[in-house]
């Protein structure tokens, strides 16, 4: 028995790939297991090649999981489109449409030779019991539940509810199909048995969501009242999401006419009070580039979220990357700081987005949330969150001494200044793009904008003691480092659990606060380290340079980039690791050999 | 919304000096925004006044309301949001030319569209006066400037006819030259009950032409008044429009005799239809549960 299984399924647009991912997730929850689903599609609006990989274990999830313990393919060609995104090893049972008419000593993958290869006639199995191919999906969910012992009930009872509207006979028709799925695999069992244990938490309430819907929740928690944006894929899913529940809560949602009026109404609801938040992918966040700057002089809170995606320009629209790094650090003109947070998961995109929120009051500043594709549309299981934990901060307002002779921009101890909103008596200013004196009046004085400038960044010293926006896991004194953030941080989790259990003596830091660069942070973590890794999907290796350029990095710490679309598996992580090791222990040897 | 009566237009009026050149049609415009304030009786700190750049969009600064001078043409984005977060303001967009129908040539239909209840007023001088002199998208063709050296190759934008072809409810044109009628305009273009658009020929003194200033521009003033013009004639407007920069029509091309609803009050239809069955905000997780 099994604590952990990794699918991965792929086929046309029409196959109905994703809607099985998504029934065996739900019933993968339902029987009380954890689970972690991604999705991948061409960039075709409609067909094209469509795919999803669904994890499930007993025990939480850092990550979608390395090669595939067994892949489905319904047809090779779109399959083998995914590559890497999809990878088949020695371990791996695949499954494939017999209809192909390739034989199973055949199948078109090069360089590896599976557990077991079985060609299923899933057509004409749908066409037989269902009556039409469309059922194919059902027929997998069948022969999953057959052979790995996932979903045997909780699959046709969430397929009986979902099709309820649909008539009693469509049911019928997809339960004959699961059935014979389910035969066919009982009649043809495995050369090993793969099934996973059952789960010890069966019965406990679960969430299922993914990271956009998450993000737009934890929105509406955090007081957001506002949102404004133009569609873009993958972070689209936010503004629908506030297009139907913000309502409900006295705000209201804008669908603009282009990116920039999207956030330039954003500033707009600020300035008039109101927490308000944009969404956006890359080429997006470069449109929004001078307003971003204008809400950091303006000192307006403003929660700017990127999903990020391939880049430069359209690039890779519908895979992950995270190579908007520099851009969300550096867009906008001028000497300014603005924080980028960045969530690993969609569980913590809650904590992460609460958190936007709250900086951006405190500091009156724009924060961009670095979210990314696999994040944003991944599914998680997850297990309740406690909202009451989660503190929520409002700017500061102007109050009795203040409203006299009320002066937007006054010095402070901490360089922020009470922040009034139209509507309130005596706080009336002029806010603007231009350079201000303290109170709001333009001005073109050299002496003033340094003095401004030093206002604007200096406040946010304290936001890189922020030392609970880290995670340090593993040794603290390890002399072997990983640090990596966003999406790719859960596979580096997964590849300290692992490189632990092999004996290594190695660290991981998970930084949620990408910028400003928390040096302290990083000083502290890299007093042990002597051989490291930066572990990120940039082709550039983007992270590694912006931690050179705010710190004297450790020699021995090298990067691991890689451009997006290209995943990273736990386990070659680990070897990277295993490597790095014994550089070092080539050293120390060095180290000691007598000096001539 | 407090009492009117007592407000005076001084009363509108900021410390800031302008930065206006002596003789600026801009100055007479900001006489006449705080009379209509004024007579409309609203205090500054319920009105926001926004502008994007340009000699014009310096106006907020010289009023006593919230002001918000933004970014080149994105006044109208801003002003929406800041009407979508808080309805009961006062919200007045402002602008030049180039800002409204160059750069931020984009926002205007949709704003007239979405018909929220914000008045924009553009100073019209058919140059771009802050960066000295050169061509602006109401220039007309074959103006010489210093980035047309040998002529304009391009019509200008016919701001009047643009507005009314995408539905504005309430559009108008004044100038400096009819202070009285301007004020006149102005309010009554804040009093309506929806988007409204004001086109004020604003001369620049500096880089404008002999046509366009002061003197020009009563050669060719006529009044819509005593053309007896029927401003709920749609069509008539448009056919009035059109003679946009041979002649200067002032006062109301259109106002809707109807105003429909605004985009504020669908909004609020909306939210207290949807607000009963609102789940409380720390449960909004709920949301996600499986059963």
């Amino acid at each position: 028995m099994r604590k952990d299984l990794v699918f991965g399924m792929a086929g046309s647009g029409g196959d109905g790939i994703v809607s099985a991912g998504d029934s065996l997730l739900q019933a993968a929850a339902a029987e009380g297991y954890h689970g972690v689903m991604t999705k991948s599609f061409g960039s075709q609006i409609r067909g094209g090649e469509s795919s999803c990989r669904v994890r499930i274990s007993t025990t939480p999830i850092l990550n979608p999981g390395g090669n595939l313990d067994v892949a489905v393919a319904l047809n090779w060609e779109d399959f083998l489109k995914f590559g890497a995104e999809l990878p088949v090893s020695g371990n791996t049972v695949v499954i494939y449409e017999a209809a192909t008419n390739i034989k199973e000593s055949e199948i078109p993958l090069v360089g590896v030779t599976p557990l077991q290869v079985i060609a299923v006639p899933i057509a004409a199995m749908a066409k037989e019991t269902a009556g039409t191919e469309r059922a194919k999906n059902t027929v997998v969910l069948g022969l999953i539940a057959g052979w790995f012992g996932i979903g045997a009930v909780a699959v046709m009872k969430g397929i009986r509810k979902k099709l309820a509207k649909k008539g009693e006979e469509l049911v019928e028709a997809n339960q004959r199909a699961f059935d014979a799925g389910r035969a066919f695999a009982m009649e043809h069992p495995l050369k090993a048995s793969m099934n996973v244990l059952p789960s010890e938490t069966k019965g406990a309430v679960k969430l299922i969501t993914d990271g956009n819907d998450m993000c737009a929740a934890a929105a509406i928690f955090a007081g957001c009242q506002f949102f404004g944006g133009y569609p873009i894929t993958p972070s689209t899913e936010i503004m629908q999401f506030f297009t139907e529940h913000v309502w409900r809560y006295g705000g209201s949602v804008l669908q603009a006419e282009d990116e920039i009026a999207g956030i330039g109404a954003a500033v707009g609801a600020s300035f008039a009070g109101k927490k308000a938040m944009t969404a956006t992918s890359g080429p997006g966040l470069s449109l929004k580039a001078e307003m971003m700057g204008l809400a950091s002089i303006a000192e307006l809170p403003l929660v700017i979220v990127d999903v990020q995606r391939g880049g430069p320009s359209t690039g890779l629209p519908t895979k992950t990357e995270q190579s908007d790094l520099f851009a969300a650090a550096f867009s906008a003109h001028g000497d300014v700081i603005r924080p980028v947070l960045a969530p690993t998961s969609v569980a913590d995109t809650f904590r992460i987005t609460v958190e936007a929120f709250n900086l951006a009051e405190y500091y009156q500043t724009p924060v961009i949330v670095l979210s990314d594709q696999e994040i944003a549309s991944r599914k998680e299981t997850l297990d309740p969150i406690d909202t009451s934990q989660f503190k929520i901060l409002h700017r500061l307002r102007p109050a009795g001494a203040d409203l006299q002779d009320y002066k937007r921009f006054k010095p402070t101890e901490n360089h922020i200044s009470p922040i009034s909103h139209p509507g309130m008596l005596g706080g009336t200013y002029l806010a603007s793009g231009i350079e201000h004196v303290e109170s709001g009046a333009p001005t073109n004085s050299g002496s003033v904008h340094q003095r401004m400038n030093e206002k604007r960044t200096k406040k946010f010293d304290s936001l890189k003691e922020r030392k609970d926006l880290f995670e340090v896991t593993g040794n603290p004194d390890a002399p072997i480092a990983m640090v990596a953030w966003g999406s790719v941080a859960g596979v580096c989790r997964e590849a300290l659990a692992m490189a632990q259990a092999e004996g290594l003596n190695v660290k991981l830091l998970v930084p949620y606060l990408l910028y400003p660069v928390a040096e302290g942070v990083y000083n502290d973590f890299f007093r042990s380290v002597q051989k490291g890794l930066v572990v990120e999907q940039t082709h550039l290796a983007q992270t590694y340079k912006l931690l050179r350029m705010h710190i004297d990095l450790p020699k021995g710490l090298k990067s691991l980039a890689r451009s997006g679309a290209n995943p990273f598996l736990p386990s070659e992580i680990v070897a990277a690791l295993h490597l790095l090791l014994s550089e070092l222990q080539r050293s120390h040897e060095g180290e000691l050999q007598p000096q001539e | 919304m407090s009492a009117t009566c007592e407000l005076q237009p001084k009363d509108y009026k900021s410390d800031l000096k302008p930065i206006w050149c002596p003789g600026c049609g801009d100055f007479s415009v900001v006489q006449g925004i705080y009379r209509a304030l004024a007579a409309i009786g609203r205090p500054a700190h319920e009105i926001a006044f926004v502008s994007g750049i340009g000699c014009s969009s310096r106006i907020p600064g010289y009023t006593t309301a919230y002001g918000f001078n933004s970014v080149h043409g994105r006044s109208l984005p801003i002003a929406q949001g800041i009407k979508m977060a808080n309805p009961d303001l006062l919200v007045l967009a402002a602008g030049g030319d180039g800002d409204g129908f160059s750069i931020g040539g984009g926002h205007i239909a949709h704003l007239i569209r979405r018909n929220m209840d914000i008045t924009y007023l553009v100073m019209d001088n058919q140059i771009y006066g802050l960066t000295k002199g050169q061509l602006s998208p109401t220039s007309q063709k074959g103006r010489v400037t210093c980035t047309s050296k040998y002529g304009s190759l391009e019509e200008p934008v016919n701001p009047l006819l643009y507005v009314l072809a995408y539905g504005a409810g309430f559009v108008a044109q004044a100038s400096p030259t009819d202070l009285v009628g301007m004020a006149a305009v102005i309010e009554e273009a804040i009093r309506y009950p929806g988007f409204a658009f004001v086109n004020i020929q604003s001369p620049c003194v500096t880089y404008g032409e002999e046509a366009q200033q002061i003197k020009g521009l009563k050669a060719i003033q006529e009044s819509l008044a005593s053309l007896g013009h029927d401003s709920t004639d749609r069509l008539a407007a448009m056919d009035l429009a059109q003679h946009y920069g041979r002649k200067m029509h002032l006062g109301v091309f259109y106002r809707n005799p109807e105003p429909p609803p605004t985009y504020g009050d669908l909004v609020r239809e909306r939210q207290d239809l949807l607000s009963k069955d609102a789940l409380p905000r720390e449960r909004i997780l709920d949301l996600f549960i499986k059963k």
